[in-house]
Protein backbone atom coordinates (compact mmCIF):
# COMPACT_ATOMS: atom_id res chain seq x y z
CA UNK A 1 0.00 0.00 0.00
CA UNK A 2 1.30 3.38 -0.90
CA UNK A 3 1.33 6.15 1.65
CA UNK A 4 -1.46 8.70 1.37
CA UNK A 5 -0.40 11.88 -0.41
CA UNK A 6 1.19 14.28 1.98
CA UNK A 7 -0.80 17.43 2.54
CA UNK A 8 2.41 19.35 3.10
CA UNK A 9 3.36 18.65 -0.51
CA UNK A 10 0.83 21.27 -1.49
CA UNK A 11 3.16 23.87 -0.14
CA UNK A 12 5.53 23.41 -3.06
CA UNK A 13 2.82 23.95 -5.67
CA UNK A 14 3.27 27.06 -7.74
CA UNK A 15 0.35 29.48 -7.80
CA UNK A 16 -1.96 29.07 -10.77
CA UNK A 17 -0.95 31.79 -13.23
CA UNK A 18 -4.50 32.69 -14.11
CA UNK A 19 -5.65 32.90 -10.52
CA UNK A 20 -6.65 36.06 -8.75
CA UNK A 21 -5.88 36.26 -5.03
CA UNK A 22 -8.78 35.23 -2.82
CA UNK A 23 -10.53 38.48 -1.91
CA UNK A 24 -9.78 39.56 1.62
CA UNK A 25 -12.55 39.98 4.14
CA UNK A 26 -14.12 43.36 3.61
CA UNK A 27 -13.02 45.97 6.05
CA UNK A 28 -15.69 47.90 7.89
CA UNK A 29 -15.04 50.89 5.64
CA UNK A 30 -16.55 48.99 2.70
CA UNK A 31 -20.26 49.78 2.74
CA UNK A 32 -22.78 47.01 2.22
CA UNK A 33 -24.71 47.67 -0.96
CA UNK A 34 -27.91 47.99 1.01
CA UNK A 35 -29.95 46.51 -1.82
CA UNK A 36 -32.26 43.58 -1.61
CA UNK A 37 -30.68 41.50 -4.36
CA UNK A 38 -31.99 40.92 -7.82
CA UNK A 39 -35.32 39.23 -8.33
CA UNK A 40 -35.79 36.32 -10.68
CA UNK A 41 -38.99 34.43 -11.05
CA UNK A 42 -38.89 30.66 -10.89
CA UNK A 43 -40.87 28.75 -13.48
CA UNK A 44 -42.13 26.12 -11.07
CA UNK A 45 -44.16 27.72 -8.35
CA UNK A 46 -45.38 25.93 -5.27
CA UNK A 47 -48.59 27.65 -4.21
CA UNK A 48 -48.87 26.35 -0.68
CA UNK A 49 -45.14 26.70 0.03
CA UNK A 50 -44.84 22.99 -0.62
CA UNK A 51 -43.92 20.84 -3.57
CA UNK A 52 -46.02 17.79 -2.74
CA UNK A 53 -49.76 18.01 -2.13
CA UNK A 54 -50.38 15.86 0.94
CA UNK A 55 -54.15 16.07 1.09
CA UNK A 56 -55.52 12.60 0.35
CA UNK A 57 -56.08 9.68 2.71
CA UNK A 58 -52.90 8.09 1.41
CA UNK A 59 -50.82 10.88 2.95
CA UNK A 60 -52.77 12.46 5.79
CA UNK A 61 -55.22 11.46 8.49
CA UNK A 62 -56.88 14.86 7.97
CA UNK A 63 -57.96 14.24 4.36
CA UNK A 64 -61.57 14.78 5.43
CA UNK A 65 -60.73 18.49 5.91
CA UNK A 66 -59.77 18.83 2.26
CA UNK A 67 -62.68 16.68 1.05
CA UNK A 68 -65.06 18.94 2.96
CA UNK A 69 -63.41 22.07 1.53
CA UNK A 70 -63.99 20.67 -1.94
CA UNK A 71 -67.67 20.45 -0.98
CA UNK A 72 -67.59 24.14 -0.02
CA UNK A 73 -67.32 23.88 3.77
CA UNK A 74 -64.60 24.84 6.23
CA UNK A 75 -64.39 22.27 9.00
CA UNK A 76 -62.18 21.31 11.89
CA UNK A 77 -61.88 18.76 14.67
CA UNK A 78 -63.46 18.85 18.12
CA UNK A 79 -62.47 16.68 21.04
CA UNK A 80 -65.30 14.25 21.68
CA UNK A 81 -64.40 14.02 25.36
CA UNK A 82 -63.98 17.61 26.53
CA UNK A 83 -65.60 19.47 23.63
CA UNK A 84 -62.48 21.53 22.87
CA UNK A 85 -62.66 23.10 19.39
CA UNK A 86 -59.23 22.71 17.83
CA UNK A 87 -57.44 24.63 15.07
CA UNK A 88 -55.75 23.57 12.95
CA UNK A 89 -57.51 20.19 12.69
CA UNK A 90 -55.70 17.58 14.78
CA UNK A 91 -55.48 13.89 15.45
CA UNK A 92 -55.02 14.16 19.23
CA UNK A 93 -56.42 16.66 21.73
CA UNK A 94 -53.63 18.82 23.23
CA UNK A 95 -55.58 19.21 26.49
CA UNK A 96 -56.72 15.70 27.42
CA UNK A 97 -54.55 13.85 24.88
CA UNK A 98 -57.55 11.81 23.84
CA UNK A 99 -57.58 10.65 20.25
CA UNK A 100 -61.33 10.52 19.82
CA UNK A 101 -61.94 13.63 17.70
CA UNK A 102 -64.98 14.48 15.62
CA UNK A 103 -65.35 16.66 12.54
CA UNK A 104 -67.52 19.78 12.76
CA UNK A 105 -68.34 22.41 10.13
CA UNK A 106 -67.35 25.94 11.10
CA UNK A 107 -69.51 29.09 10.79
CA UNK A 108 -69.51 30.73 7.37
CA UNK A 109 -69.10 34.31 8.59
CA UNK A 110 -66.76 36.19 10.89
CA UNK A 111 -65.51 39.64 11.81
CA UNK A 112 -62.10 41.10 11.11
CA UNK A 113 -60.02 41.35 14.33
CA UNK A 114 -56.90 42.70 12.60
CA UNK A 115 -55.69 42.97 9.03
CA UNK A 116 -52.79 44.09 6.92
CA UNK A 117 -51.59 43.55 3.39
CA UNK A 118 -48.55 42.20 1.62
CA UNK A 119 -47.34 45.05 -0.58
CA UNK A 120 -43.85 43.61 -1.03
CA UNK A 121 -41.95 40.49 -0.08
CA UNK A 122 -44.37 37.76 -1.18
CA UNK A 123 -43.31 34.11 -1.04
CA UNK A 124 -42.73 31.95 -4.12
CA UNK A 125 -45.78 31.56 -6.30
CA UNK A 126 -47.48 34.62 -4.82
CA UNK A 127 -45.44 37.41 -6.42
CA UNK A 128 -48.13 38.06 -9.05
CA UNK A 129 -50.84 38.42 -6.40
CA UNK A 130 -49.27 41.45 -4.66
CA UNK A 131 -50.85 43.48 -3.19
CA UNK A 132 -53.09 41.14 -1.22
CA UNK A 133 -54.82 41.52 2.13
CA UNK A 134 -54.58 39.11 5.06
CA UNK A 135 -56.26 39.19 8.41
CA UNK A 136 -57.30 37.48 11.61
CA UNK A 137 -61.03 36.82 11.65
CA UNK A 138 -63.18 35.97 14.68
CA UNK A 139 -65.59 33.31 13.46
CA UNK A 140 -69.19 34.03 14.40
CA UNK A 141 -70.29 32.28 17.59
CA UNK A 142 -67.24 30.06 18.16
CA UNK A 143 -63.98 30.76 20.01
CA UNK A 144 -61.78 30.62 16.91
CA UNK A 145 -59.78 33.44 15.35
CA UNK A 146 -58.49 32.24 12.00
CA UNK A 147 -55.81 33.77 9.85
CA UNK A 148 -56.37 34.02 6.11
CA UNK A 149 -56.34 35.88 2.84
CA UNK A 150 -59.10 38.49 2.50
CA UNK A 151 -60.46 38.98 -1.02
CA UNK A 152 -63.29 41.14 -2.33
CA UNK A 153 -61.96 44.59 -1.45
CA UNK A 154 -58.59 46.35 -1.61
CA UNK A 155 -56.81 46.34 1.74
CA UNK A 156 -57.36 50.07 2.24
CA UNK A 157 -61.12 49.58 2.10
CA UNK A 158 -61.18 47.00 4.91
CA UNK A 159 -61.86 47.81 8.56
CA UNK A 160 -61.60 46.11 11.93
CA UNK A 161 -64.98 44.69 12.93
CA UNK A 162 -66.14 44.26 9.35
CA UNK A 163 -68.05 41.07 8.50
CA UNK A 164 -66.49 38.69 6.00
CA UNK A 165 -67.59 35.34 4.59
CA UNK A 166 -65.59 32.14 4.57
CA UNK A 167 -65.17 30.53 1.17
CA UNK A 168 -63.31 27.62 -0.31
CA UNK A 169 -61.60 27.91 -3.64
CA UNK A 170 -59.73 25.85 -6.20
CA UNK A 171 -56.13 26.98 -6.13
CA UNK A 172 -55.70 25.95 -9.74
CA UNK A 173 -54.03 22.58 -9.47
CA UNK A 174 -57.05 20.64 -8.26
CA UNK A 175 -56.46 21.44 -4.62
CA UNK A 176 -58.73 23.57 -2.47
CA UNK A 177 -58.02 25.98 0.35
CA UNK A 178 -60.04 28.51 2.35
CA UNK A 179 -60.03 32.31 2.39
CA UNK A 180 -62.26 35.17 3.43
CA UNK A 181 -64.29 37.49 1.23
CA UNK A 182 -65.38 41.00 2.17
CA UNK A 183 -68.69 42.22 0.69
CA UNK A 184 -68.08 44.36 -2.39
CA UNK B 1 -27.97 30.21 40.16
CA UNK B 2 -25.67 27.39 39.27
CA UNK B 3 -22.79 25.77 41.08
CA UNK B 4 -20.35 26.74 38.36
CA UNK B 5 -20.09 30.30 37.04
CA UNK B 6 -20.17 30.79 33.27
CA UNK B 7 -19.04 33.94 31.49
CA UNK B 8 -18.65 35.46 28.06
CA UNK B 9 -14.91 35.93 27.62
CA UNK B 10 -14.80 37.40 24.13
CA UNK B 11 -16.55 37.65 20.81
CA UNK B 12 -16.85 39.43 17.52
CA UNK B 13 -18.90 39.94 14.39
CA UNK B 14 -18.04 40.31 10.72
CA UNK B 15 -19.58 42.96 8.44
CA UNK B 16 -23.31 42.29 8.04
CA UNK B 17 -25.29 43.16 4.93
CA UNK B 18 -25.80 41.83 1.43
CA UNK B 19 -22.56 39.89 1.29
CA UNK B 20 -20.88 38.52 -1.82
CA UNK B 21 -20.05 35.37 0.10
CA UNK B 22 -21.50 31.90 0.59
CA UNK B 23 -22.51 30.27 3.89
CA UNK B 24 -19.21 28.36 4.29
CA UNK B 25 -17.26 31.50 3.43
CA UNK B 26 -19.09 33.40 6.16
CA UNK B 27 -18.17 30.54 8.52
CA UNK B 28 -14.48 30.83 7.63
CA UNK B 29 -14.61 34.60 7.99
CA UNK B 30 -16.14 34.52 11.47
CA UNK B 31 -13.69 31.81 12.53
CA UNK B 32 -10.73 33.93 11.47
CA UNK B 33 -12.25 37.02 13.07
CA UNK B 34 -12.90 35.21 16.35
CA UNK B 35 -9.33 34.02 16.78
CA UNK B 36 -8.10 37.57 16.02
CA UNK B 37 -10.54 39.02 18.57
CA UNK B 38 -9.63 36.54 21.32
CA UNK B 39 -5.87 36.14 20.82
CA UNK B 40 -5.39 33.88 23.85
CA UNK B 41 -7.88 31.34 22.48
CA UNK B 42 -6.26 28.23 21.00
CA UNK B 43 -8.23 25.88 18.77
CA UNK B 44 -7.54 22.95 21.09
CA UNK B 45 -9.12 24.88 24.00
CA UNK B 46 -12.52 24.80 22.35
CA UNK B 47 -14.11 21.53 23.46
CA UNK B 48 -17.61 22.34 22.21
CA UNK B 49 -19.26 24.23 19.38
CA UNK B 50 -22.86 25.40 19.35
CA UNK B 51 -24.10 26.74 16.03
CA UNK B 52 -27.15 28.97 15.71
CA UNK B 53 -28.46 28.58 12.17
CA UNK B 54 -32.12 29.03 11.33
CA UNK B 55 -32.62 27.86 7.77
CA UNK B 56 -29.47 26.72 5.98
CA UNK B 57 -31.54 23.93 4.41
CA UNK B 58 -33.40 26.55 2.39
CA UNK B 59 -30.96 29.44 2.25
CA UNK B 60 -27.84 27.39 1.54
CA UNK B 61 -29.29 23.96 0.56
CA UNK B 62 -27.16 22.40 3.27
CA UNK B 63 -28.00 20.33 6.33
CA UNK B 64 -25.62 18.79 8.91
CA UNK B 65 -24.21 22.28 9.25
CA UNK B 66 -22.54 21.98 12.67
CA UNK B 67 -19.59 19.87 11.43
CA UNK B 68 -19.41 22.06 8.34
CA UNK B 69 -19.09 25.14 10.53
CA UNK B 70 -16.50 23.40 12.71
CA UNK B 71 -14.38 22.51 9.69
CA UNK B 72 -14.68 25.98 8.18
CA UNK B 73 -13.71 27.59 11.49
CA UNK B 74 -10.83 25.20 12.09
CA UNK B 75 -12.35 23.57 15.17
CA UNK B 76 -12.45 19.92 16.26
CA UNK B 77 -14.95 19.71 19.11
CA UNK B 78 -14.35 16.77 21.42
CA UNK B 79 -17.33 17.11 23.74
CA UNK B 80 -20.43 18.70 22.26
CA UNK B 81 -21.11 19.68 18.66
CA UNK B 82 -24.64 20.89 18.14
CA UNK B 83 -26.77 23.10 15.95
CA UNK B 84 -29.58 25.03 17.56
CA UNK B 85 -32.60 26.10 15.53
CA UNK B 86 -35.23 28.41 16.93
CA UNK B 87 -35.86 30.63 13.91
CA UNK B 88 -35.02 34.22 14.87
CA UNK B 89 -33.74 33.11 18.29
CA UNK B 90 -31.38 30.40 16.99
CA UNK B 91 -28.32 32.38 18.09
CA UNK B 92 -29.44 32.90 21.65
CA UNK B 93 -30.32 29.20 21.76
CA UNK B 94 -26.71 28.39 20.93
CA UNK B 95 -25.51 30.58 23.81
CA UNK B 96 -28.07 29.12 26.21
CA UNK B 97 -26.99 25.59 25.25
CA UNK B 98 -23.32 26.45 25.71
CA UNK B 99 -24.11 28.02 29.07
CA UNK B 100 -26.05 24.94 30.20
CA UNK B 101 -23.28 22.59 29.09
CA UNK B 102 -20.57 24.56 30.90
CA UNK B 103 -22.67 25.05 34.03
CA UNK B 104 -23.25 21.29 34.12
CA UNK B 105 -19.55 20.55 33.76
CA UNK B 106 -19.91 18.93 30.34
CA UNK B 107 -17.84 21.63 28.66
CA UNK B 108 -15.12 24.02 29.85
CA UNK B 109 -14.63 26.34 26.90
CA UNK B 110 -17.27 26.57 24.18
CA UNK B 111 -17.82 28.70 21.10
CA UNK B 112 -21.32 29.81 20.23
CA UNK B 113 -21.46 30.96 16.64
CA UNK B 114 -24.36 32.17 14.52
CA UNK B 115 -24.30 32.09 10.73
CA UNK B 116 -27.02 32.99 8.26
CA UNK B 117 -26.92 33.56 4.52
CA UNK B 118 -30.27 35.04 3.47
CA UNK B 119 -29.79 37.06 0.30
CA UNK B 120 -30.33 34.85 -2.72
CA UNK B 121 -30.90 35.61 -6.41
CA UNK B 122 -34.63 35.20 -5.72
CA UNK B 123 -35.98 37.17 -2.79
CA UNK B 124 -39.18 35.13 -3.13
CA UNK B 125 -37.20 32.06 -2.07
CA UNK B 126 -36.05 33.90 1.05
CA UNK B 127 -39.60 35.07 1.72
CA UNK B 128 -40.76 31.48 1.43
CA UNK B 129 -38.13 30.40 3.92
CA UNK B 130 -39.42 33.06 6.33
CA UNK B 131 -42.99 31.84 5.78
CA UNK B 132 -41.87 28.36 6.73
CA UNK B 133 -40.96 29.63 10.22
CA UNK B 134 -44.70 30.06 10.76
CA UNK B 135 -47.22 27.19 10.59
CA UNK B 136 -46.32 26.38 7.00
CA UNK B 137 -49.29 24.27 5.82
CA UNK B 138 -51.95 26.36 7.57
CA UNK B 139 -50.72 29.98 7.80
CA UNK B 140 -48.12 29.94 5.04
CA UNK B 141 -50.49 29.35 2.11
CA UNK B 142 -52.22 32.67 2.82
CA UNK B 143 -48.95 34.47 2.17
CA UNK B 144 -48.06 34.94 5.82
CA UNK B 145 -44.56 36.15 6.53
CA UNK B 146 -43.31 38.30 9.39
CA UNK B 147 -44.27 41.79 8.11
CA UNK B 148 -48.05 41.26 7.76
CA UNK B 149 -48.20 39.52 11.14
CA UNK B 150 -46.35 42.29 12.98
CA UNK B 151 -48.39 44.82 11.01
CA UNK B 152 -51.51 43.35 12.63
CA UNK B 153 -49.77 43.61 16.00
CA UNK B 154 -49.11 47.29 15.29
CA UNK B 155 -52.68 47.86 14.14
CA UNK B 156 -54.06 46.38 17.37
CA UNK B 157 -51.61 48.34 19.54
CA UNK B 158 -52.65 51.55 17.78
CA UNK B 159 -56.32 50.65 18.22
CA UNK B 160 -56.06 49.61 21.86
CA UNK B 161 -53.58 52.22 23.13
CA UNK B 162 -53.42 55.01 20.57
CA UNK B 163 -49.84 54.23 19.59
CA UNK B 164 -48.83 56.28 16.56
CA UNK B 165 -46.69 55.95 13.46
CA UNK B 166 -44.57 58.78 14.86
CA UNK B 167 -43.83 56.77 17.99
CA UNK B 168 -42.83 53.76 15.90
CA UNK B 169 -40.61 56.02 13.79
CA UNK B 170 -38.89 57.20 16.99
CA UNK B 171 -37.67 53.64 17.58
CA UNK B 172 -36.45 53.40 13.99
CA UNK B 173 -34.67 56.76 14.27
CA UNK B 174 -32.94 55.77 17.53
CA UNK B 175 -31.72 52.40 16.32
CA UNK B 176 -30.49 53.64 12.94
CA UNK B 177 -28.72 56.50 14.72
CA UNK B 178 -26.97 54.03 17.06
CA UNK B 179 -26.11 51.90 14.00
CA UNK B 180 -24.08 54.85 12.69
CA UNK B 181 -21.52 54.00 15.36
CA UNK B 182 -21.38 50.35 14.24
CA UNK B 183 -19.39 49.82 11.04
CA UNK B 184 -20.59 46.20 10.83
CA UNK B 185 -24.27 47.24 10.71
CA UNK B 186 -26.30 46.64 7.54
CA UNK B 187 -28.10 49.99 7.57
CA UNK B 188 -27.14 53.39 8.85
CA UNK B 189 -29.04 56.57 9.48
CA UNK B 190 -28.36 57.99 6.03
CA UNK B 191 -30.38 55.17 4.50
CA UNK B 192 -33.26 55.96 6.85
CA UNK B 193 -33.11 59.72 7.53
CA UNK B 194 -35.26 60.92 10.41
CA UNK B 195 -37.37 63.31 8.32
CA UNK B 196 -38.11 60.69 5.64
CA UNK B 197 -39.20 57.76 7.86
CA UNK B 198 -42.90 58.56 7.65
CA UNK B 199 -42.75 58.89 3.88
CA UNK B 200 -40.99 55.61 3.14
CA UNK B 201 -43.06 53.05 1.24
CA UNK B 202 -45.39 50.72 3.12
CA UNK B 203 -44.27 47.09 3.32
CA UNK B 204 -47.30 45.83 5.25
CA UNK B 205 -49.55 48.66 6.46
CA UNK B 206 -49.11 50.33 8.89
CA UNK B 207 -45.45 49.23 8.77
CA UNK B 208 -43.15 51.14 6.42
CA UNK B 209 -39.71 50.19 5.22
CA UNK B 210 -38.08 51.93 8.18
CA UNK B 211 -40.18 49.90 10.62
CA UNK B 212 -38.83 46.56 9.38
CA UNK B 213 -35.55 44.73 9.88
CA UNK B 214 -34.08 43.15 6.82
CA UNK B 215 -32.82 40.00 5.13
CA UNK B 216 -29.16 40.15 6.04
CA UNK B 217 -26.12 37.93 5.59
CA UNK B 218 -23.95 37.80 8.66
CA UNK B 219 -22.16 35.88 11.35
CA UNK B 220 -21.09 36.45 14.95
CA UNK B 221 -19.33 34.37 17.59
CA UNK B 222 -18.72 34.44 21.33
CA UNK B 223 -16.56 32.33 23.61
CA UNK B 224 -18.02 31.09 26.90
CA UNK B 225 -15.92 29.59 29.66
CA UNK B 226 -16.35 27.98 33.05
CA UNK B 227 -15.18 30.06 36.00
CA UNK B 228 -11.79 28.33 36.38
CA UNK B 229 -10.94 29.13 32.74
CA UNK B 230 -12.26 32.67 32.45
CA UNK B 231 -9.14 34.63 33.39
CA UNK B 232 -7.11 32.79 30.77
CA UNK B 233 -8.91 34.88 28.14
CA UNK B 234 -10.08 38.16 29.62
CA UNK B 235 -9.93 40.61 32.49
CA UNK B 236 -13.50 41.69 31.75
CA UNK B 237 -15.69 38.57 31.88
CA UNK B 238 -19.44 39.05 31.57
CA UNK B 239 -21.28 36.52 33.69
CA UNK B 240 -24.49 34.76 32.72
CA UNK B 241 -26.81 35.43 35.66
CA UNK B 242 -30.19 34.32 34.41
CA UNK B 243 -32.12 32.77 31.56
CA UNK B 244 -35.79 32.38 30.79
CA UNK B 245 -37.84 31.14 27.89
CA UNK B 246 -41.52 30.71 27.16
CA UNK B 247 -43.48 29.23 24.28
CA UNK B 248 -47.23 29.45 24.23
CA UNK B 249 -48.54 28.81 20.69
CA UNK B 250 -47.52 28.24 17.10
CA UNK B 251 -50.47 28.59 14.74
CA UNK B 252 -51.60 32.23 14.47
CA UNK B 253 -55.14 31.22 15.46
CA UNK B 254 -53.87 30.35 18.92
CA UNK B 255 -52.10 33.66 19.56
CA UNK B 256 -54.62 35.22 21.94
CA UNK B 257 -53.89 38.92 22.45
CA UNK B 258 -51.51 40.35 19.88
CA UNK B 259 -50.43 43.21 22.14
CA UNK B 260 -49.96 41.50 25.51
CA UNK B 261 -46.84 39.37 25.12
CA UNK B 262 -47.45 36.94 27.94
CA UNK B 263 -44.47 34.83 26.89
CA UNK B 264 -42.07 37.73 27.28
CA UNK B 265 -43.48 38.60 30.68
CA UNK B 266 -42.84 35.02 31.82
CA UNK B 267 -39.39 34.73 30.23
CA UNK B 268 -38.08 38.08 31.49
CA UNK B 269 -39.49 37.53 34.98
CA UNK B 270 -37.77 34.14 35.08
CA UNK B 271 -34.43 35.46 33.86
CA UNK B 272 -34.44 38.59 36.05
CA UNK B 273 -35.60 36.52 39.02
CA UNK B 274 -32.71 34.11 38.63
CA UNK B 275 -30.35 37.11 38.48
CA UNK B 276 -32.12 38.53 41.54
CA UNK B 277 -32.62 41.93 39.96
CA UNK B 278 -35.59 44.03 38.84
CA UNK B 279 -36.14 45.72 35.45
CA UNK B 280 -35.12 49.07 36.98
CA UNK B 281 -31.66 47.64 37.77
CA UNK B 282 -30.84 47.14 34.08
CA UNK B 283 -28.25 49.47 32.57
CA UNK B 284 -28.93 48.43 29.00
CA UNK B 285 -30.81 45.92 26.93
CA UNK B 286 -30.50 44.32 23.54
CA UNK B 287 -34.08 43.55 22.56
CA UNK B 288 -35.57 42.02 19.44
CA UNK B 289 -36.64 45.00 17.31
CA UNK B 290 -37.48 42.93 14.24
CA UNK B 291 -40.11 45.65 13.79
CA UNK B 292 -40.47 48.99 15.57
CA UNK B 293 -43.71 47.84 17.20
CA UNK B 294 -41.85 44.87 18.69
CA UNK B 295 -39.49 47.11 20.64
CA UNK B 296 -42.43 49.20 21.88
CA UNK B 297 -44.26 46.13 23.23
CA UNK B 298 -40.99 44.76 24.64
CA UNK B 299 -40.57 47.88 26.83
CA UNK B 300 -44.00 47.09 28.23
CA UNK B 301 -43.70 43.32 28.61
CA UNK B 302 -40.25 43.41 30.21
CA UNK B 303 -41.74 45.83 32.73
CA UNK B 304 -39.89 49.03 31.82
CA UNK B 305 -43.20 50.89 31.52
CA UNK B 306 -46.92 50.13 31.89
CA UNK B 307 -48.93 48.49 29.06
CA UNK B 308 -49.73 50.96 26.31
CA UNK B 309 -46.97 53.41 27.21
CA UNK B 310 -44.19 51.89 25.10
CA UNK B 311 -44.58 54.45 22.32
CA UNK B 312 -44.22 57.31 24.78
CA UNK B 313 -41.23 55.52 26.36
CA UNK B 314 -39.53 55.86 22.96
CA UNK B 315 -40.46 59.47 22.23
CA UNK B 316 -39.56 60.57 25.78
CA UNK B 317 -36.00 59.35 25.24
CA UNK B 318 -36.15 56.85 28.08
CA UNK B 319 -34.36 54.19 25.97
CA UNK B 320 -31.47 56.53 25.11
CA UNK B 321 -28.13 57.17 26.80
CA UNK B 322 -29.12 59.34 29.76
CA UNK B 323 -32.58 57.74 29.93
CA UNK B 324 -33.86 54.90 32.13
CA UNK B 325 -31.63 52.39 30.32
CA UNK B 326 -30.07 52.20 26.87
CA UNK B 327 -31.95 49.94 24.47
CA UNK B 328 -30.22 48.50 21.42
CA UNK B 329 -27.03 50.56 21.47
CA UNK B 330 -25.42 48.49 18.67
CA UNK B 331 -28.27 49.57 16.36
CA UNK B 332 -30.72 46.76 16.93
CA UNK B 333 -32.06 44.47 14.25
CA UNK B 334 -33.36 47.55 12.45
CA UNK B 335 -29.87 48.95 12.02
CA UNK B 336 -27.67 45.85 12.06
CA UNK B 337 -30.00 43.72 9.98
CA UNK B 338 -31.33 40.35 11.05
CA UNK B 339 -29.28 37.34 9.94
CA UNK B 340 -31.50 35.00 11.94
CA UNK B 341 -28.95 32.67 13.53
CA UNK B 342 -26.37 35.43 14.06
CA UNK B 343 -28.62 38.03 15.66
CA UNK B 344 -28.66 36.65 19.21
CA UNK B 345 -24.89 36.19 19.14
CA UNK B 346 -24.35 39.70 17.79
CA UNK B 347 -26.37 41.04 20.72
CA UNK B 348 -24.16 39.10 23.17
CA UNK B 349 -21.04 40.47 21.46
CA UNK B 350 -22.40 43.96 22.14
CA UNK B 351 -22.99 43.09 25.79
CA UNK B 352 -19.41 41.87 26.12
CA UNK B 353 -17.94 44.89 24.29
CA UNK B 354 -20.05 47.38 26.26
CA UNK B 355 -18.92 45.91 29.58
CA UNK B 356 -15.30 45.98 28.38
CA UNK B 357 -15.70 49.63 27.30
CA UNK B 358 -14.69 48.67 23.79
CA UNK B 359 -17.44 50.42 21.83
CA UNK B 360 -17.32 53.93 20.33
CA UNK B 361 -18.05 56.66 22.86
CA UNK B 362 -21.27 57.67 21.05
CA UNK B 363 -22.92 54.45 22.12
CA UNK B 364 -21.02 53.57 25.29
CA UNK B 365 -23.42 52.87 28.15
CA UNK B 366 -22.16 54.72 31.25
CA UNK B 367 -20.93 52.27 33.91
CA UNK B 368 -22.54 49.22 32.33
CA UNK B 369 -23.17 46.35 34.72
CA UNK B 370 -26.54 44.66 34.17
CA UNK B 371 -27.77 43.80 30.67
CA UNK B 372 -30.77 41.93 29.33
CA UNK B 373 -30.84 40.25 25.93
CA UNK B 374 -34.16 39.29 24.37
CA UNK B 375 -35.09 37.43 21.22
CA UNK B 376 -38.52 36.56 20.04
CA UNK B 377 -39.01 34.03 17.31
CA UNK B 378 -41.66 33.30 14.71
CA UNK B 379 -44.84 35.23 15.39
CA UNK B 380 -43.63 36.34 18.84
CA UNK B 381 -44.85 32.93 20.01
CA UNK B 382 -41.54 32.14 21.68
CA UNK B 383 -39.55 34.53 23.88
CA UNK B 384 -35.98 33.91 25.02
CA UNK B 385 -34.23 36.10 27.58
CA UNK B 386 -30.78 36.14 29.15
CA UNK B 387 -29.45 38.43 31.87
CA UNK B 388 -25.75 39.24 32.09
CA UNK B 389 -23.56 41.01 34.64
CA UNK B 390 -20.34 42.73 33.70
CA UNK B 391 -17.70 42.87 36.44
CA UNK B 392 -18.06 40.87 39.62
CA UNK B 393 -16.88 37.33 40.18
CA UNK B 394 -18.31 33.89 39.59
Amino acid sequence: MSAPPSRTRAQVLAPSPASEPVPASPTPSVPADGGSGTTRTYEKRPFLLDFFPLETAKDTRLSRFFDRLREGHLSTTRCAKDGELLWPPRTACPKCHGEALEWVDLPETGRIYAFSAVLAGAPLGMEDQVPFAVGLVDLEGVPLRLFGRIEGRPWNQLSVGQTVRVESFDIGDGRFFYRFRAPT
Amino acid sequence: MSARGVALVGGTTIPWGVRSATWPELAQEIGAALFRAVPELRTEDVDSLFLGAAEPERFAFQSHVAPLAAEQMGLRPTRILQRTELACASGQSAIRSAYAAIAAGLSDVAVAVGIEKMNLPSMAEANTAMGCALDRPWDGPHGATAPPFFAMVAQRHMLEYGTTEEQMAAVSEKNHRFANTNPHAHFHEKKFPRDKLLRLPMVAPPLRLGDCSSMTDGAAAVVLAGEEFVRRYTDTPVWVRGTGQYSDFHNLANAGSLTDWVGLKHASREALGRAKIAPKDLDFAEVHDCFTISEIIEYESIGLCPPGEGGKFATDGRAEIGGDLVVNPRGGLLGCGHPLGATGIGQAVEVYQQCAHRVPAERQVPDPEWALVHNLSGSANVHSVMVYQGGGTA
